[in-house]
């Protein structure tokens, strides 16, 4: 059973055109109302349906074969039901065995209103040796919710032992097995008759596959073409139905539309193109692949319009049309799956099949420190990308390496052929001078043989960084723990890849954001100018205050000395003399009196009536003489 | 006492109140360090996802560790040992780029956090992403922004005061007011220095490409748009505008910047959403 989604865009699509008929117009007042029909259910069941959706989520896996021999392979199913969106893992790791995921399928079902969507994904299962297995848990991401699916049982046997036989070949002898060509060639294009349907060759279908024979995991295009009457409308009602326990078929490609013409007839041609490969050794016949499709093709004339008058009238064709539902079928492929040889299976064989070569490089090949390298291997060529491991490093003394990451760039729409980059991270644990070699290897199905390719190793200056080696990593040494939650303290050392212990805290937030920050820096710039005054005030009240309130206490010191009378006449024309400089700004009026002042305390000081007290008069006219000049 | 709120408020506005040192802890070491640590419970989560880890259950690791990133405790602080372990979870779930963005929050808030540095050049490589400037790396090893802002400015202030009362009471040597002047400048152009290099700076306009395909950047916020070019996963994006559902986002620098639209459900901002700046409530 295959479902691809992207057919399903096909659905409602109309192949050749509107057609142009009188009950077209009574077709589309019909499709109208059940188009409202539908609407209305829609908005009424939509809460109804959307509800549904939502309901529980359930996760289990299923083994198609839980028993195989070895050289086989299994699918692994996990179905994942009620949830919009599933993660689960690319590879799930089993000693002996090579799970990888290879596909994804959803399936929506609704019934009685309620809506349920699967989604299945398949994984490859790939026996390395024989033995009892259990395939693990496998964890299952399910709308933000967890799950785990049961572990299973698997049994790989030996079949040179016996025991163990696939079910789908048990009935076959075992001779018949070995008799099976070993070797499929690509000239053997199997290509099924036309299969006319009913009403002639209104529409039918072809398969073709170029081999009949294939090897197990071998990758096979098959083409798919439904062929429908140009002369006629269809509508593609579903999705190609394609597939086969035991066959493990790719999504299909938007289809291609061509015309063909056929016997004389004209046809539009449906071309689905895809990739199939089987899992199991036998014989397996596919199903015929089927379409589901309406046809609108010539009807009846109704009671009432069937007369040969009115027939003629219309050129003998009748103006009704009849939709037809048809599943268009080709016939049924029948495949012979031979299993991988066992002997000369390399070690490095990891379930690649195909044919292939190899590239590599290193794109920084001086790395500094410390720091990680890069190593880039590329396997380009043709065959089953999808199931294909990573190759083998070889010589991997002294380097760290991590399981690599992994890109395909395929060149058609099929991926059938491309190149495939697996990225190396490695870390130099010594001195190193050259990267580590690779092996890969393959099965040629059209050599029937395997294949090893060798990577040399190559230029790469490496070497571990300066804190002793890459392979301890001190958990923090810039940042120490304040405490230790932890019973590991902190200079324990601890391997890359692990948990680190211990829970420190920091801020999202830079200083600037913080507002204890701002607040305290404002705060002490604040501090500063009040210290700054604070001192300038102190150290001003030491020093007698400004000049101004300095001058203004001497100038009153001075009159007063003056006004009293208690200076002799010399002193009291210094003083007078001083009180002149300091009381005004110079001007004439205060020269000429500082020049009189002068004279008259020189006559005094020099002459005599120096040391008497100036006379009542005298002093009054040189007060007046004072006052009237700190007036100005 | 004026010295330990100090302290408090320096370290962060949002500092747990429980956040106290040990017993056998000095003063300076609580001063040095604006870590503090968590509580009993968070640690007994944290060591019951790093057991998940290190059996091998990484998604059981990953449900532990965002469940705890999400509390109530990590609201408004993070933890780099917690964020790095989280993006360990994500790589070994094949989630690279969600890792990638978990190593950038713990580098965020801790740029020294060594083992967040190993890890993210790891991831980054596998991601074909250029791996972050080895100098800066260990230029934040030696020396965290933190201490460089809060240390700076500790010397700046305190060289303030002296530079005032040499200038108003001090003896006016010219070596003394050289000698503060000197350091006024070095303890704020510390904390610049420190403030402009903090990667936290400008982080609340950054995001990650966290779609597991690198989204195309379209010239109009449509998805009908042109594609003008692609970003790969596990890039950091410049958020430069916003329109509904699409960022109007810049990467690269130079020759290899590019600017367009993206859906903002394939990125996913640097900061986790909890932590809203001051400013913004």
């Amino acid at each position: 059973m295959c479902s691809t989604s992207n057919t399903g865009r096909w659905n409602n699509r109309c192949v050749t055109g509107k057609m142009i008929s009188p009950m077209n117009s009574v077709r589309a007042k019909f499709s109208s109302i059940a188009l409202a029909i539908a609407l209305v259910v829609g908005a009424s069941f939509g809460p109804a349906i959307s509800r549904s959706l939502a309901a529980d989520v359930s996760v289990s896996a299923r083994l198609t074969r839980p028993q195989i021999n070895f050289g086989e392979m299994a699918e692994l199913q996990v179905t994942v039901t009620g949830a919009s969106r599933a993660d689960v893992p690319q590879e799930i790791p089993v000693e002996g065995l090579q799970i990888r995921l290879t596909g994804q399928s959803t399936q929506v079902q609704m019934i009685n209103f309620k809506v349920t969507s699967s989604a299945v994904y398949s994984y490859i299962v790939l026996p390395l040796r024989t033995g009892r297995f259990t395939v693990p848990t496998v964890p299952v991401s399910a709308d933000g919710r967890q799950f785990r699916t049961a572990s299973l049982p698997f049994t790989v046997t030996d079949p040179a032992v016996g025991g163990g036989a696939s079910p789908a070949v048990a009935g076959l002898p075992q001779q018949q097995q070995q008799m099976i060509p070993p070797m499929p060639g690509f000239s053997q294009r199997q290509v099924a008759p036309p299969r006319p349907q009913e009403n002639g060759r209104v529409a039918f279908g072809e398969i073709s596959c170029p081999k009949k024979t294939i090897y197990a995991g071998e990758m096979v295009p098959v083409e798919i073409r439904y062929y429908f009457d140009a002369r006629y409308p269809v509508q593609i009602r579903g999705k190609v139905d394609f597939g086969s326990e035991g066959i493990l078929v790719e999504r299909f490609p938007d289809p291609k539309e061509g015309r063909e013409e056929r016997d004389g007839i004209t046809y539009n041609v449906l071309s689905f193109r895809t990739l199939l490969s089987a899992v199991k050794p036998g014989v397996i016949d596919i199903p015929a692949a089927k379409i589901d499709s309406e046809i609108q093709m010539p009807g009846g004339m109704p009671a009432g319009f069937d007369d040969p008058v009115f027939r003629q009238l219309l050129g003998g064709q009748s103006p009704f049309v009849q939709a037809r539902q048809l599943a268009v079928k080709t016939a049924p492929l029948h495949l012979e799956v031979l299993q991988l040889p066992k002997e000369g299976r390399p070690i490095s064989f990891a379930g690649a099949v195909g044919q292939f070569d190899i590239d590599a490089a290193v794109p920084n090949p001086r790395v500094a420190p410390g720091d990680p390298a890069l190593l880039n291997i590329k396997i380009g060529g043709k065959g089953n990308f999808k199931a294909m491991g990573a190759p083998v490093l070889i010589g991997t003394e002294g380097w760290r390496s991590y399981p690599p990451s992994d890109k395909f760039d395929s060149t058609d729409e099929l991926s059938y052929t491309g190149v495939k980059s697996f990225g190396y991270t490695l870390i130099a644990q010594e001195e190193k001078h050259q990267s580590p070699g690779a092996e890969f290897s393959y099965f040629d199905p059209i050599n029937a043989k395997y294949v090893t390719l060798t990577m040399k190793p190559l230029p790469l200056e490496a070497s571990p960084g300066s804190g002793g080696g890459a392979a301890a990593v001190t958990s923090a040494p810039a940042s120490p723990t304040v405490t230790q939650p932890q019973p590991t303290p902190p200079e324990a050392v601890v391997s890359p890849g692990d948990p680190i212990p211990g829970i420190t805290l920091h801020s999202w937030w830079t200083p600037a954001h913080r507002p204890g920050f701002t607040i305290i820096s404002l705060l002490l710039l604040l501090a500063a100018v009040i210290l700054g005054g604070i001192l300038y005030f102190v150290d001003l009240q030491a020093r007698g205050g400004t000049a101004s309130s300095r001058r203004k206490r001497r100038l009153a010191g001075l009159l007063s000395s003056l006004t009293e009378g208690s200076l002799d006449a010399a002193s009291a024309y210094e003083a007078a003399l001083e009180y002149a400089e300091l009381v005004a700004p110079p001007s004439e009026k205060r020269e000429s009196l500082i020049a009189g002042l002068i004279q008259r305390r020189d006559a005094l000081k020099y002459g005599i009536g120096g040391t008497v007290a100036l006379t009542v008069v005298e002093r009054s006219r040189l007060l007046e003489s004072l006052r009237d000049l700190s007036k100005n | 006492m004026a010295s330990a709120s100090i302290a408090s408020l320096l370290a962060s506005p949002a500092a747990p109140t429980e956040s106290v040192g040990s017993a056998g802890q000095t003063d300076a070491e609580a001063k040095n360090a604006p870590k503090v640590s968590a509580g009993g419970e968070a640690a007994a989560k944290a060591a019951a996802a790093n057991a998940s880890l290190l059996s091998g259950h990484p998604i059981d690791a990953l449900a532990g560790y965002t469940q705890l990133l999400e509390s109530p405790q990590f609201a408004r602080v993070g933890s780099p040992e917690l964020w790095c372990n989280r993006g360990l979870a994500e790589e070994k779930t094949g989630d690279p780029a969600a890792a990638s963005l978990s190593f950038r929050r713990a580098l965020l808030l801790d740029p020294g956090f060594v083992p967040a540095q190993q890890q993210l050049a790891v991831v980054l490589t596998t991601l074909g992403l250029p791996a972050p400037s080895a100098r800066m790396s260990r230029l934040f090893t030696m020396l965290s922004p933190e201490v460089m802002i809060l240390g700076g400015a500790v010397i700046g202030w305190i060289s303030l005061f002296l530079l005032v009362v040499l200038l108003v009471r001090g003896p006016r040597s010219r070596g003394y007011l050289v000698s503060a002047l000197l350091a006024l400048i070095l303890g704020h152009g510390a904390s610049l220095v420190g403030s402009l290099i903090d990667p936290r700076r400008g982080a609340e306009h950054q995001a990650v490409v966290t779609a597991k395909k690198g989204p195309a950047l379209r010239s109009t916020p449509a998805d009908s748009a042109t594609g003008i070019g692609n970003l790969a996963p596990g890039t950091v994006i410049t958020i430069l505008s916003q329109n509904g559902a699409w960022w109007y986002v810049s990467s690269g620098s130079g020759k290899a910047a590019q600017q367009g639209w993206i859906l903002s459900e394939l990125a996913t901002p640097l900061l986790p959403p909890s932590c809203a700046l001051p400013s913004r409530g």
